[in-house]
């Protein structure tokens, strides 16, 4: 700010010395310059007289001829000073508008803004290092879960939509470039409460300069980065980027994951979905031989891993020479021809996976015509074509912006989710399907919440003294309720992590020890129930043993005395 | 020999000499402290302050706030002048503004003394 203050006051330095010279000519002159007072005696103005005359009238305020009606000679000399001083005034007005006007300080004073804003978060925040269509589907998730995020976007268009969007907390914007190190800085790196950045853009080169330079300066904070390119990933991790998100693949397994085990898939959702949210009804593909239209980066990660679950695929594609295709149906898959030719007739689905919103509808709607037994996969690249592909009623409508904010927040919520859901695809789907149950019976349909519990001093103080004195605290007593210690909070453990071994979906008579750190999930209430459980000491003994110790010393005192 | 250096010294030796001028005389006798020269003084003293804007150097920092340091003695000065003249004893009047002056003075100084030091330091 400050520098700002002198920029301006540097720049204005010419107007405000025309200003003065120009005021004091004038000023000076009228003092000298003789009048004439009621008595026809000649008078003279004093300097303020003088002084608060040119000042109203050099803002051309005007009040007139203050004392007296002035002589000849005052008014030749006030004509003199009329131009003298308007013409200085209003050129440092023009100056001062200009200024503000100015782009350059414009940007250095939004910048410093957003910097001054940055730093007055009091709370956990993300930095997005972008705020294109899966950037802003994330950021609206994390504001639905509280948490604060910071975007730096360099199209000023995409974040109009951001200040018109409908948010819980303000999320701070800057219009610059996430490449330039400084900007990074102003979001928010250094600061303690930063818990990551995320940058999503299209561009593997900028990706890789954002993580390279946070990493470069805080080698301690999360990045996660978007990488299409398998050398930009490789450069990534070598710099230590924590997760690094390939669309295409991430789409084709995705996919897979749907194909093959739909619970786990519908578990990936439901603990990465915004919280209050439905499930929605899961679809079940059969198994059979696939269509799969369009051979580009999406088509092979989607027919490597239905291969993989050990679905036939055949693949339409009108360019095989370009994306190097040896067995395929040539044509676009939008005419019934080339659809006949793939054997449309035999197949159990399609998949339409172009990245061409209406050829992707155009492939699906012929396809069900000639066969209505079909089912039918659409990718959506557009999320502003949503009411197309609602009308169109796929049984499964996959959008990849979507699946990277997804898989985004898996990993910035709490590393343990990440974890907790890479050991679930390991699980089989009838694991998955029984889990799901389970939760859907604590915390019911809706999206749950997701958080982790460390079991330290800093994080769980009356439990860590519990165990401290030699107690056996099991896991079924952090989940009991301190205002009823027979009934339960609502949420269910889903992995404990001690000394890097994890336990998926641990017992309640697991005994915890130091250290351990719990993922959980459950409903709001529970998520905020838990920590004061777990921090005060008169609440845990409660929970512990039923009884209630009393705070201060003098009731102790007195309890004993009743007691014994 | 650059112009710009030549005119950045004139106002602000000139702000202090005419500072000095005012200054001079008895404290107390309304006939040795001209109006005009305490006018010429603030108008002088402005001038150098908003000549030592933007400059970020230390030296160009201080610089700033002696002159304003003497802005704010002289203009109050001026205030009372305007303010409470007819109003109290000529005398009285005089003492407090010509005191007022004598703070400027010192600040004006300093703002004159750094300027030659820094002067100094260059060996060019």
């Amino acid at each position: 700010m400050n520098s700002i203050l002198f920029m301006i006051l540097r720049r204005l330095r010419r107007p405000l010395i025309l200003i003065i010279v120009s005021f004091a000519v004038a000023t000076i002159g009228l003092t000298l310059v003789p009048g004439v007072d009621d008595h026809g005696q000649t008078w003279y103005m004093s300097i303020f007289e003088a002084f608060y005359v040119i000042s109203y009238t050099a803002t051309t305020i005007g009040f007139g001829e203050v004392p007296y009606p002035y002589s000849q000679a005052q008014r030749l000399w006030m004509t003199f000073s009329i131009y003298l001083t308007v013409l200085p005034w209003f050129y440092a007005v023009g100056k001062i508008i200009t200024l503000l006007q100015d782009a350059s300080l414009r940007q250095t004073i939004a910048a410093e803004r957003f910097a001054r804003n940055v730093a007055s978060l009091q709370e956990p925040f993300f930095i997005l290092c972008s705020y294109g269509q899966s950037a802003n589907l994330l950021a609206h998730i994390l504001d639905e879960k509280n948490m604060r995020v910071v975007v730096i976007e360099q199209k000023q268009e995409r974040l109009n939509e951001l200040e018109l969007a409908d948010t819980k907390n303000t999320i701070l914007s800057l219009c610059a470039d996430a490449k330039i190190p400084e900007n990074l800085i102003r979001a928010g790196i250094y600061n303690p409460h930063c818990s990551g950045v995320v940058t999503l853009t299209d561009n593997d080169d900028v990706n890789l300069a954002v993580a390279v330079s946070v990493k470069l300066m805080q080698p301690n904070l999360r990045v996660l980065a978007r990488a299409e390119r398998k050398d930009i990933a490789a450069n990534m991790a070598s710099f230590g980027t924590d997760t690094i998100i390939n669309p295409y693949t991430l789409f084709g397994d995705q996919l897979a994951m749907r194909v093959h085990a739909l619970g786990t898939y519908i578990l990936h959702q439901w603990l990465t979905g915004v919280p209050g949210d439905t499930l929605p009804p899961p679809e079940n593909p059969p198994r059979g031989n696939w269509l799969v239209c369009g051979y580009g980066r999406f088509g092979k990660s989607v027919v490597e891993n239905l291969e993989q679950e050990n679905l036939t695929t055949t693949i339409i594609e009108a360019m095989p020479d370009l994306t190097e295709c040896e067995e395929c149906v040539v044509g676009s898959g939008t005419e019934a021809e080339t659809l006949i030719e793939a054997g449309v007739h035999d197949a159990c689905g399609i998949i339409a996976g172009t990245d061409n919103d209406i050829d992707n509808l155009s492939i699906v709607m012929t396809a069900k015509e000639l066969n209505p037994n079909l089912f039918l996969i659409v990718r959506k690249n557009n999320r502003n074509n949503g009411a197309l592909f609602r009308k169109f009623g796929a049984d499964i409508t996959m959008q990849p912006t979507d699946i990277i904010a997804h898989e985004c927040l898996a990993h910035m919520l709490t590393p343990l989710l990440a974890e907790f859901l890479t050991l679930v695809r390991d699980q089989d789907n009838h694991w998955a399907n029984n889990l799901i149950s389970k939760l859907v019976d604590v915390v019911g349909e809706t999206v749950p919440e997701t958080f982790a519990v460390t079991i330290d001093a800093d994080n769980a103080e009356a439990v860590s003294e519990y165990i401290e004195r030699g107690l056996l605290v099991k896991l079924g007593n952090l989940m009991q309720d301190p205002s009823d210690r027979e009934k339960e909070l609502k949420l269910v453990p889903l992995l404990l992590v001690r000394d890097e071994v994890s336990m998926l979906v641990p017992d309640k008579e697991t005994i915890i020890v130091k250290g351990d750190c719990i993922l959980c999930c459950g409903t709001y209430d529970a998520k905020m129930t838990l920590p004061a459980s777990i921090n005060n000491n008169t609440t845990f003994n409660y929970i512990m043993t039923g009884r209630e110790v009393p705070d201060s010393v003098a009731w102790r005192f007195i309890q004993r005395l009743i007691s014994s | 020999m650059n112009m710009e250096k030549v005119v950045f010294g004139f106002f602000i030796v000139l702000a202090m000499t005419l500072n000095f001028g005012f200054f001079l005389g008895d404290i107390d006798n309304a006939s040795h402290h001209h109006v005009y020269e305490l006018y010429a003084a603030i108008t002088v003293s402005l001038i150098a302050t908003v000549l030592k804007f933007g400059d970020r150097t230390q030296v160009g920092a201080i610089l700033l706030s002696t002159s304003l340091a003497a802005d704010l003695q002289l203009i109050t000065a001026a205030i009372l002048w305007a303010a409470l003249q007819g109003n109290m004893e000529t005398a009285h009047l005089m003492v407090y503004i010509v005191s007022l002056s004598g703070g400027a003075l010192m600040a004006n100084f300093v703002s004159v003394v750094l300027l030659i030091s820094e002067t100094i330091s260059q060996r060019r």
